[in-house]
């Protein structure tokens, strides 16, 4: 069990900065995600990780030992990291059960405890009957498993994976989802999970690092970063948002694209604001504090996601599924709101959401 | 309403294509029974050429015209008496004139006119004598000729009547220009002159018929068949078709065989394709097929024929006389001991290369790179040249520097290059590239994470090229070092300039030497080629189906960046090795081309007093003979290069952009041809294109070009392959979405997007084609001789140093063309 120590890390390519300044400790048998659009810098601060980068500068330390910093550079084969890749990266030339046992063949494991560590492992991520197949003959959801057995085979202090369910089709994806969280759970292995899917990440993760060009805007367990977002980025990148702009003044804020509606505000700003809110925290209410119509429906089964003009402002609003059947387009309706993100209105809204690739 | 009333109308389109088809068959068909009934019409008639019907044909027209438009009038404007004299007299002249050709003629003759009465029969009879005389009269000089046609226009028709008159009587006074001729002769011989004089002074002998009397007697030699000659022509015999059938009846076959084929194969192709629907593409196919069938097939198959068949049964005895001769036995030896040193030489050399310069970082490793390529584009017989410069045991530069070195005495050697493991030294440092371009491509292509995967594992770097990389590489590493086997083993430069002079035979030089002695000489080298074949063939099949299908690494167009292994202390070490290695087997050898041109005295240093000369070069390319091979070289080249990257275009299409069954057809075969042998696709060329099959190219340019054509076609393919392979059909796809017809998208999307890939495929046709020597040497002829033939003739007849400055104007081509075609691939192109 490991805990990984970032200090200060920079990696630039020739001009292009990719990873600023990344400091962070991960704590021992945490499974952290490292979240971002495609592009970001993720994946490269994984490389670094794994040792497949040398970062530009700073330090990295898994447990106390420094394996990248100075002059020290520890190459990956001596770093005892599982890592899956994107790709699965299973040797074609060899069977299910020499891919896995390959980590422990390197360590020149004792042939019968090799044999004992993969049946094992197999076991886990029950591929048990496919020890003789080879790959091409497994599907791809199989070829994923086969790398993680193989990362997880020689008990690696810290296992990485990049987007490693990114290949599979939806429903697999789901299932393989709470499958490597509950073999984390079991093993109490740190690991390092780089995602671009949100929901990936809300579903495993301890702590969830959301990063964009390069920089990490803001860490955190996935309700503090869900629910509190530290800026405007985070808070579009995660789940759906609409932002709304307003004036906040005299425990109010006003919105003028709304005809000059208004909600209560108890926060500390004042002046130009963004405020942000959820549309599943938009809801009818008889005793709403905005009015105005329900302009269309759209019945999702689960959910009814509705848009209803406020003055000039089509608002959305996600509500029960059962609720379609008391709703009628055209109708005058109230809304009321909870859970608002208040940001100031700095101008850069657009800069700040757009993402760079 | 109206609509619904209207019956669905059926599409009469399947109904359509299958009548077609079937009449195709049938045109097929009706053209090989044509070809058979000609060519048995021509073997009973004794005749030695089939060209003997067109001239009879056109000669039988020539009579006709001369009969009714002079002759006949001529004969029926005398009185009754006179005639009736007259057509006796011919009579009797004809049948003599027929038993002087062949006794018992007269018989047949008589047969002919058996029935015959009055005007008819005299017809007839003037009419063969016309003819016969025509081609076995006397002979009437060419300036009694002239006295004859400058009698005036006035005069002739007296002329004509005196010689008539005279042939009858004996006593009658000749006129002026005839009494030269006939004055002195009497009896037959005065009437068959008086006769011929009559014909020739006719203007209908014109030089029309001149022209068909010489072919009809170059044509048939036999005397009896001259008879039947003299009796198809007068009687208009052959007709216009006839004549076409029988003197084309080989070719006819050939059309027919072929025609049939196409339609069988269309017809499968459509049952497979479960439509009836005609598709254009299917036409340029089978054109594609028919030519590939028609130059490449049939020549290796025939070969394969002859060679097991000699006279028509099933024998091994070409094989047994060949392999029980020592030489010949020598030369297999040889022939596989050296293509095997030189694939495990040549692969040892080529993996660490590729991999120190495609995944490490050496130094310089862009410059060995292209350094590497760049020898692959080298004529392996400048190679020869150099080595041979270098090791030979008494003069060679190296051999110098040892004894002097080593205080050696001034005896030969220590090294010799005229040996076999010389030879496979030159073999081994002109082919490692080879397996150098195939492995380094594979091994650029790999997926990096394949390798971070095991050095996460806990491998070393090391550890890793030797437990995934290695293994990853091997269907390469194997295909490369097939092909290093094949070519080393169908290499006829190296061991020709080589092993020749140290009596090293191979197959490729003993395929040659036979060639050159007629007859029996090309049977016997059909058995040494067979050989070939069949090992090319089965190394073929090994690595173009057993190992792409353990081909492990897809080239799928995709770029990635292949992780690059830091050589740390072993950086500098490792370039020097590599520097060293470059020096070794590249930059002293191609000196060594250099400064031999500057030479008088081989032997010598080029810096010793009077040993320096430019003459050398001055000659060379001063001389009319070597522009004119210069010419021919380029235009052979480009030629077979347009058309080759023509076709190359076409199948790359077909390949990549349509699910055409048929498709791999030609695609098989244009692989076929490039792993065939040259020594045995030239010497397929010559022993069925020299008219024993209706084509007769032998001899010409078009043998050559085809012969470049199938050996080098597929390096312009798989370039402009690949190339379509990278562009997503999406692009295409857009561009006739804004309303681009398929032309258009061709021309202003795929077409400027793989146009480097083209013009580089053009390239690669080109440059092998420019310099060829082993299909040329065979197939040359005194007016088609290109610049590696002249090279290789200077070589072997006239000077060393001379044909060394030829090289090196060769390999200064061959560099400059070399570096357009990496900057228009980026350094990759497919071998």
């Amino acid at each position: 069990m490991a805990a990984v120590t970032i200090k200060n890390i920079t990696k630039a390519f020739g001009d292009n900065v990719v990873l600023k300044s990344f400091n962070e400790t991960f704590k021992d048998g945490e499974f952290i995600t490292l979240l971002g659009p495609s592009g970001c810098g993720k994946t490269t601060m994984l490389r670094i990780i794994a040792g497949f980068e040398k970062p530009t500068s700073g330090e990295l330390y898994i447990d106390d030992r420094l394996v990248s910093g100075g002059k020290t550079f520890v190459p990956p084969e001596k770093r005892s990291i599982g890592m899956v890749f994107q790709s699965y990266a299973v040797w074609p030339h060899m069977n299910v059960f020499d891919n896995v046992a390959y980590p422990l063949a390197i360590r020149k494991a004792p042939k019968a405890e090799i044999r004992a560590s993969v049946e094992k492992v197999l076991g886990v991520v029950h591929l048990s009957q496919y020890a003789d197949r080879f790959p091409n003959q497994l599907s791809g959801g199989q070829q994923q498993r086969v790398a993680l057995a193989r990362a997880l085979v020689a008990a690696p202090k810290l296992l990485l994976l990049d987007e490693p369910l990114s290949n599979l089709d939806a429903k697999l994806r789901e299932s393989m989802r709470f499958e490597i969280k509950e073999i984390q759970r079991e093993l109490g292995i740190t690991v390092v999970y780089v995602t671009h899917d949100q929901t990936e990440a809300m579903a495993m993760s301890d702590r969830i690092f959301l990063i964009n060009r390069g920089v990490v805007q803001q860490s955190g367990t996935p309700q503090e970063i869900y629910n509190t977002p530290a800026n405007q980025f985070v808070a579009d990148f995660l789940g759906k948002v609409d932002f709304f702009k307003g004036e906040a003044k005299d425990g109010r804020i006003v919105f003028p694209g709304m005809g000059g509606q208004s909600i209560p505000y108890g926060g500390p700003r004042t002046g130009k604001v963004e405020v942000a809110i959820r549309p599943e925290n938009i809801f009818f209410a008889e005793d709403g504090v905005l009015t105005g119509t329900l302009e269309a429906q759209y019945y999702l089964g689960d959910v009814d996601d509705c848009r209803v003009r406020v003055g000039d402002t089509l608002v959305r609003v996600i509500t029960n599924g059962w609720e379609y059947k008391k709703l009628a387009n055209g109708r005058p309706v109230t809304l009321g709101v909870r859970d608002i993100m208040v940001f100031e209105d700095d101008g850069l809204l657009e800069q700040m959401l757009s993402i760079q690739t | 309403m109206k609509d619904a009333m209207t019956p669905p109308r059926r599409d009469r389109t399947p109904i359509l294509t299958k009548t077609i088809l079937a009449l195709l068959f049938l045109l097929g068909a009706a053209v090989i029974v044509m070809g058979c009934t000609g060519m048995k019409e021509y073997s009973a008639s004794g005749f030695s050429s089939e060209a003997a019907y067109r001239a009879i044909y056109k000669l039988g027209g020539e009579v006709d015209a001369a009969w009714d438009k002079k002759l006949g009038p001529q004969c029926k404007a005398l009185d009754a008496e006179s005639r009736a004299a007259l057509d006796e007299t011919a009579y009797t002249l004809l049948r003599s004139a027929w038993e002087a050709q062949k006794k018992g003629s007269g018989a047949e003759l008589d047969a002919l006119l058996d029935g015959k009465e009055g005007e008819a029969r005299a017809e007839l009879v003037h009419r063969l004598l016309f003819t016969s005389s025509l081609v076995s009269g006397p002979k009437v000089g060419t300036a009694n000729r002239k006295e004859l046609a400058a009698i005036p226009a006035s005069g002739l028709d007296g002329f004509r009547r005196q010689l008539l008159e005279a042939v009858t009587d004996e006593g009658a006074a000749l006129p002026e220009a005839a009494g030269k001729l006939a004055g002195k002769l009497t009896g037959q011989e005065r009437q068959a002159m008086l006769m011929q004089i009559w014909y020739v002074s006719n203007d209908s002998m014109n030089s029309r018929i001149t022209e068909q009397v010489n072919t009809l007697k170059k044509t048939v030699r036999d005397k009896g068949a001259q008879l039947d000659a003299f009796r198809m022509a007068a009687r208009g015999e052959v007709s216009f078709i006839w004549q076409l059938v029988v003197s084309n009846s080989r070719s006819a076959v050939l059309i027919g065989i072929l025609l049939c084929l196409d339609a069988v194969l269309l017809t499968l192709l459509m049952l497979g394709e479960r439509t009836w629907i005609p598709d254009f593409k299917w036409i340029i196919i089978l054109v594609i097929v028919d030519f590939l069938l028609l130059f490449q097939l049939m020549p290796l198959v025939y070969m394969l024929i002859k060679a097991f068949f000699p006279d028509s049964a099933f024998s091994l005895e070409t094989f047994r006389r060949l392999y029980t001769y020592s030489l010949n036995l020598d030369a297999l030896k040889n022939t596989l001991i050296a293509a095997s040193a030189t694939m495990v030489l040549g692969t040892l050399t080529a993996f660490p290369l590729a991999w120190l310069v495609g995944r490490t970082n050496l130094y310089g490793r862009r410059f060995f790179r292209a350094l590497f390529v760049l020898t692959y584009m080298v004529p392996p017989y400048v190679g020869a040249m150099a080595w041979l410069r270098l090791l030979n045991p008494n003069v060679g530069t190296v051999n110098q520097w040892l004894r002097v070195l080593f205080h050696l005495s001034d005896a030969p050697g220590p090294l010799n290059v005229y040996t076999l493991p010389g030879m496979i030294w030159v073999l081994s440092s002109f082919y490692y590239p080879y397996a150098f371009i195939t492995i380094s491509r594979a091994m650029e292509k790999m997926d990096p994470s394949l390798e971070e995967a095991s050095r996460i594992s806990g491998a070393s770097p090391l550890k890793t090229l030797f437990t995934v990389t290695l293994p990853m590489m091997m269907p390469s590493l194997i295909s490369g070092a097939l092909l290093v086997f094949v070519s080393a083993a169908s290499c006829y430069g190296i061991p020709s300039i080589i092993g020749s002079p140290g009596r090293v035979h191979t197959v490729t030089t003993r395929i040659v030497e036979y060639v050159s002695l007629g007859q029996q000489g090309l049977n016997d080298a059909t058995g040494m080629a067979v050989f070939l074949m069949v090992l090319a063939i089965l190394i073929l099949f090994i690595s173009d189906v057993l190992l792409a299908k353990r081909q492990y690494i897809t080239v799928s167009g995709k770029s990635v960046q292949p992780a690059i292994v830091h050589l740390r202390k072993w950086r500098v070490p490792l370039t020097v090795i590599v520097s060293l290695f470059a020096v070794v087997v590249i930059v002293i050898p191609f000196a060594t081309i250099l400064t031999t041109s500057f030479k008088i005295d081989v032997g010598k240093s080029m810096f010793r007093a009077n040993n320096f000369t430019l003459s050398n070069w001055k000659t060379v390319f001063g001389r009319i003979e070597t522009l004119n091979c210069f010419k021919n070289s380029l235009l052979y080249a480009s030629v077979a290069a347009t058309v080759g990257i023509v076709v190359a275009c076409t199948m790359s299409y077909l390949l990549q952009r349509t699910r055409l069954r048929g498709r791999k057809i030609p695609d098989f075969l244009i692989t076929l041809g490039s792993g065939t042998p040259s020594v045995v696709i030239a010497l397929g060329l010559i022993m069925t294109m020299k008219g024993n099959f209706g084509i007769n190219i032998y001899n010409t340019a078009y043998i050559m070009i085809i012969a470049y054509m199938i050996k080098y076609m597929m390096m312009g393919m798989r370039t402009v392959v690949s190339a379509m392979s990278q562009i997503h059909v999406s692009l295409e796809e857009s561009s006739q979405i804004s309303g681009a017809s398929w032309l258009r998208t061709m021309f202003r999307v795929t077409g400027p997007l793989i146009f480097p890939s083209i013009a580089a495929g053009w390239f690669l046709i080109f440059i092998p084609s420019f310099y060829e020597l082993s299909m040329t040497t065979l197939l040359y002829s005194s007016t088609t001789k290109t610049i590696g033939f002249q090279l290789y003739e200077y070589w072997t007849f006239t000077s060393q140093p001379m044909s060394c400055a030829m090289a090196f104007g060769i390999l200064l081509i061959v560099v400059f063309l070399n570096f357009i075609l990496n900057r228009l691939t980026k350094g990759e192109f497919s071998i």
